[in-house]
């Protein structure tokens, strides 16, 4: 089986597709592990081996994003699922060397609220992005995505600091009273 | 005092110890209120045991967990947090609990401001963060008085009496805290729209 067998084809668009992770993207850790420092091979495997253990149970998934032309890995989100109130939580890392990252995460966030929201009956989605990735800020908010918090200077940067917006959207076909 | 690593003038803060297992789980079972969360439910001393014998293993930890006792008997009270600590953005998310027969007395206030103490004096994170449930108005109230300020509100986060409820997201920065804390030392009110808070506790010798 190629890695182009495990393309999804309700989570892929014109630059990138997102996939179930694979043993072999151990060997791109740097690209999808959301470390605060860095890791090799090995201890990438770790990762990817605990993120396996009980993952349904556990109601965390992380997905591959990948470039439609080559299929490079170019980072991942994290989905957390709280299954009782149906609603998913999403985090993302991309590689820190790629100056399109903003573009490649915006569409990846397009295609997974349009899943998880109309195909997974989600109550609400919830990412919480930067103030510094206008990209992916207009592509939550073409995808229906509302501001609903701002923390103040939340991340680290070089030359400061910026906030973090927290957008959510609601699955309009669920009747929820006083909501 | 115990191991303190934290103290102030009626309650220090200290790490758990494994033999803490029986009173978590005490406090849980004799809960009394219902608007915290979405439900009660009844814990065991195992799982207590367990997250305790996990919670001072990882260097530097994802999250630092602290239990809250008296100073006059050492009694264990409740506990207070710090999660999701990102040590590269210097950010985390506050969390307390006290026992259902230590509310009321101040105690939570005085552990709290040695928590926000811990996180940016000795931690020196820059900006932190709290969420409560749009029903447990008095965490809220007590959050303000604290100085963190209202950030929004996460809808439909969780379900309670037969509807949807939000939860209110709060923050509070480096530079707030320092202007909180000269404040409540000096005895005076943090926002003239909030009750004046509690004087600090006075710092042991």
């Amino acid at each position: 089986m190629g890695i182009q067998d495990l393309r999804p084809a309700y989570l892929r668009g014109a630059s990138v597709y997102l996939r179930a992770m694979v043993e072999a993207d151990k060997e791109r850790g740097a690209a999808w592990l959301d470390e605060t420092f860095p890791v090799n091979a090995s201890r990438a495997e770790k990762t990817l081996k605990e993120e396996h253990t009980d993952q349904w149970r556990r109601g965390e998934r992380r997905l591959a994003i990948a470039r439609c032309e080559d299929d490079e890995v170019v980072g991942s989100v994290r989905l957390i699922s709280r299954d009782r109130v149906r609603t998913c939580a999403l985090t993302f890392w991309m590689a820190p060397w790629r100056d399109d990252a903003d573009a490649l995460r915006g569409e990846a966030l397009g295609l997974l609220v349009h899943w998880l929201r109309d195909e997974t009956e989600v109550m609400v989605v919830t990412a919480e992005l930067p103030a510094d990735q206008p990209r992916t800020i207009a592509a939550a908010e073409a995808a229906g995505m509302v501001r609903n918090a701002t923390l103040r200077e939340w991340f680290g940067r070089p030359d400061g600091r910026v906030d973090c917006l927290i957008y959510q959207a609601l699955n309009p076909r669920w009747v929820v009273r006083d909501a | 005092m115990r191991n303190p690593v934290l103290a102030g003038e009626r309650v220090y803060l200290r790490p758990m110890e494994a033999e803490d297992a029986e009173a978590f789980a005490r406090m849980d079972a004799g809960e009394t209120d219902t608007f915290m969360y979405r439900h009660r439910v009844p814990s065991s001393p195992l799982e207590h045991a367990h997250f305790i014998g996990e919670a001072y293993t990882q260097q530097p930890p994802g999250s630092i967990s602290l239990a809250v006792c008296l100073r006059e008997d050492d009694r264990l009270i409740g506990s207070v947090g710090i999660y999701d600590l990102d040590w590269l953005h210097r950010t985390g998310e506050t969390g307390s609990f006290l026992a259902p027969d230590a509310r009321g007395q101040a105690y939570g206030t005085e552990a709290k401001h040695l928590l926000l103490e811990y996180c940016f004096d000795r931690l020196h994170l820059h900006v932190i963060r709290s969420h409560v449930a749009e029903t447990n108005t008095r965490s809220a109230a007590a959050l303000g008085k604290q100085g963190y300020r209202s950030a929004g509100r996460v809808k439909w986060d969780e379900v309670k009496n037969g509807r949807y409820i939000d939860g209110l997201i709060f923050d509070l920065t480096r530079p707030e805290w320092l202007a909180a804390r000269d404040a409540w030392r000096a005895g005076v009110s943090v926002a003239s729209s909030s009750p004046a808070p509690s004087p600090p506790p006075a710092r042991p010798a």
